[in-house]
């Protein structure tokens, strides 16, 4: 500005001179200015696009797929990876009555609405639809459609009839498994089974995607289910329980608690069915105990001479007098007691073993505390607290006194025959070699000689009725009565078979237990497990051994040939 | 002149800059398509997964083990296969028609022998030549190869590859009779 205030005091061409000089000095700074400002305003814009990203843009569009696939509750799968559980995009069908605005909610009339509703729609009523359509107020109509009945009530030209797409849970085995899967209630949340236990883990948006796989053995729950099913119609029994469990891992194969639930109808389920008698209810499962008492005894060493033979007559404990069923004769040595379900001679050998030994075996088989499973419903075991009389020794090793439920005895007789190791059974699979340390409850040696006792009784025994050919199936029948009001019920039994199979190299121990059997014609007038349980398992073993990788072999067994002596009539 | 070259220069720049805006405005709409085409896609992805997940779920549903097992209550009669039914190893195989031991006599074979003569069953006959089957076949080709022999005279063989048109015109009709001892042919 001073060069322009100047310019007239000098001469023409130094004012022109300085006149340009001065000019483009100014044009120079605008012109940086301008690029200044061009620059600023570019690096705002990146920032408010950087700002913009950050805070209102949807993430990136990969993890857009993984979420549109993301089922809303992960899914359950049994051991081979066959779905038992999955999420599922279902049909409803909801009315809105403010569809069409403020007039008649339906183009048609509602009378005729819902009797072209009932034709689609096979189980519902058409009286209680039309009562629901001809009053505003929105509402479901039925929770669950076909998509072809979605299609065809669509095609009624309704659109106060919609059809929300809802996650439901869905079951497509049925009610097979029921009681280890549970379902999931209307509020989102699993109940019963292991869709409570694993509730979290299931809806972990972290986690869903991948299913979870259990124990179970989809095949060999269907086989337990269907066998224990045709057993207890041809006993008319109130109820049957079974279980299939691996005696190297605890795993448990099969689990079911008869008549079963439909986990597909959330409605109907909430009803005592929901009850699992295989890990809740406690029973007294009789002569089963025996080969538990005998196995003590000949790990503790109060058993060493199996040919000793024991008196079989009826005695008196106190104001107790201990019988069998029927006279088994004068004296029984070990093997005949057991063939025989002698309730005196394994009272004798409890006896002679004494209360505080037998209390200890029975606390490390896990009867003094509830199963170990993961399912939420687990009973606590009937047990004599504090220092037990001779007579509880007594009563106990025949298995009165004391009640645990169906999956105790599976791990006992787990223990029984693997060698001696007691795990905890568990529904989650256990990788190949990944098995729980477990504790030790009976020598090897002494497990071996039970192996040989428990596939005497199949073979020889009472529990010939379990006998499938060429799967060395070994066991013990349990029969006892229910307790009553006044004493133990005469003609109320809980029959139970546990047993072992291959014995030659126990795999899987499997329980069938039913519930107050009758005298059918099917168990040939009979009510004992060696006329209704046992059958159960004799035909449970040939269908689940295949399919469990164990062939049927006629030229292999136990060698029985060291008790052969011991028992009169072997192999006849 | 510098005004005019500046002018220019100008002019230049912003000829530069317009088609690098034009080849931007192009870029962008080009990866814009794409991205569209790409969420196409996807969601026909998610679509058709979740088509896959219904269908299993109904397979499943219909074929589930409750299902199976009435079905072959009434139907199939399948049961678990017994001892009799597996071979354990490779020696059993073997040993499976031979006799149990060394004077034990010969195991009993219950192959069907058939007391109908073999001329009773009817001929198949060739869908081509309208012979019977076996009829056309030459002996000398249907006789196994002697290794042999055949390995020495293949350069003989192989210098002679025949043409076509000369091997039809060469071939003779077959004499009657000829392969009267063959398999399947009339006696």
């Amino acid at each position: 500005m001073n060069a322009i205030t100047y310019a007239p005091a000098l001469t023409a061409g130094r004012v022109q001179l300085a006149n340009v000089r001065a000019r483009s000095l100014i044009i120079a700074r605008i012109r940086l200015l301008v690029i200044l400002g061009l620059f600023g305003f570019a690096a705002v814009a990146c920032l408010a696009r950087i700002a913009m990203l950050g805070l209102f843009e949807s993430p990136a569009r990969a993890a857009s797929l993984a979420e549109a696939l993301l089922p809303s509750r992960g899914e359950i799968a049994d051991r081979n990876g066959v779905p038992l559980a999955r999420a599922f995009p279902a049909y409803a069908l909801w009315f809105n009555p403010d569809a069409l605005g403020k007039g008649s909610p339906l183009v048609g009339t509602p009378a005729e609405v819902a009797r072209r509703l009932a034709l689609i729609l096979p189980d519902a009523d058409e009286a209680e639809l039309r009562a629901r359509l001809s009053v505003r107020r929105p509402g479901y109509l039925q929770r669950r459609l076909l998509p072809e009945q979605a299609n065809r009530i669509h095609a009624l030209g309704e659109p106060a009839l919609e059809f929300p797409r809802e996650n439901d849970r869905y079951y497509p085995q049925g009610s097979l498994a029921a009681h280890v899967l549970g379902y999931v209630a209307a509020d989102g949340h699993g109940r019963v089974g292991m869709e409570q236990i694993l509730d979290e883990r299931l809806r972990d948006p972290a986690l869903r995607g991948q299913p979870v796989e259990l124990a179970i053995d989809m095949r060999v729950q269907g086989a337990l289910e269907d066998e224990l099913g045709r057993g207890m119609l041809e006993t008319e029994a109130i109820g049957a329980a079974g279980v299939v469990l691996d005696v190297d891992s605890g795993e448990v194969l099969a689990l079911a608690s008869l008549p079963s639930f439909n986990p597909n109808r959330v409605d109907k389920a909430v009803n005592s069915l929901v009850f699992n008698k295989v890990t809740n209810q406690v029973y007294e499962l009789g002569s089963t105990f025996k080969p538990l008492t005998v196995a003590a005894a000949i790990d503790a060493g109060t058993v060493t001479d199996l040919a000793r033979r024991y008196s079989a007559t009826p005695f008196g404990v106190g104001r107790f007098t201990i019988k069998d069923s029927h006279p088994l004769g004068a004296s029984l040595n070990v093997p005949q007691a057991l063939m025989h379900s002698s309730n005196i001679v394994t009272a004798h050998i409890a006896d002679e073993l004494g209360p505080v030994r037998m209390k200890a075996t029975m606390a490390a088989l896990g009867f003094n505390e509830r199963p170990y499973i993961e399912l939420p419903a687990r009973g606590f075991p009937l047990w004599p607290a504090g220092e037990w009389p001779r007579i509880t020794a007594m009563t106990v090793s025949y298995g009165h006194g004391v009640a645990v439920t169906p999956l105790h005895l599976a791990s006992a007789y787990a223990a029984l025959v693997n060698g001696g190791i007691w795990r905890p059974a568990t529904l989650e699979k256990v990788p190949a070699g990944k098995a729980v340390k477990g504790r030790r409850v009976f020598k090897a040696a002494t497990s071996a000689r039970m192996r040989q006792m428990l596939r005497l009784i199949v073979s020889d025994g009472t529990g010939r009725k379990a006998n499938a050919p060429g799967f060395r199936v070994g066991g013990k029948t349990g029969s006892a009565e229910k307790p009553g009001a006044g004493g133990y019920r005469k003609h109320s039994l809980v029959a139970t078979f546990a047993a072992a199979f291959p014995m030659d190299k126990p795999r899987y121990v499997i329980i069938a237990m039913l519930d107050e059997p009758k005298g059918t014609a099917a168990a040939s007038g009979q009510r004992t497990a060696a006329w209704n349980a046992a059958p159960v398992v004799g035909r449970v073993v040939p269908r689940i051994g295949p399919l469990l990788g164990i062939v049927p072999d006629d030229t292999r067994d136990v060698d029985l040939t060291d008790l052969a002596p011991l028992v009169p009539g072997f192999g006849e | 002149m510098i005004a005019r070259g500046l002018a220019m220069r100008r002019i230049g720049w912003v000829a530069v800059l317009a088609v690098c805006l034009a080849l931007l405005v192009g870029l962008s709409l080009r990866v814009n398509a794409l991205k569209s085409e790409v969420r196409l896609a996807e969601r026909k992805i998610v679509a058709l997964r979740h088509e896959t997940i219904y269908l299993e779920t109904e397979f499943e549903t219909r074929a589930n083990q409750q299902q199976l097992a009435q079905w072959n209550a009434v139907e199939f009669g399948y049961v678990a296969p017994g001892a009799g039914q597996y071979l354990e190893n490779e020696r059993e195989l073997a040993a499976l028609g031979k006799a149990a031991g060394p004077d034990a006599p010969a195991p009993i074979r219950v192959a069907a022998a058939s007391d109908v003569p073999a001329s009773a069953l009817p001929t198949m006959v060739s869908p081509l030549t309208g012979k019977p089957l076996g009829e056309e076949d030459d002996p000398v080709d249907a006789a196994p190869v002697d290794h042999a022999t055949a390995t020495a005279r293949l350069g003989e063989r192989l210098a002679t590859v025949e043409h076509p048109k000369i091997a039809a015109t060469a071939k003779a009709p077959k004499p009657e009779g000829k392969s009267a001892d063959k398999p399947g042919g009339t006696p």
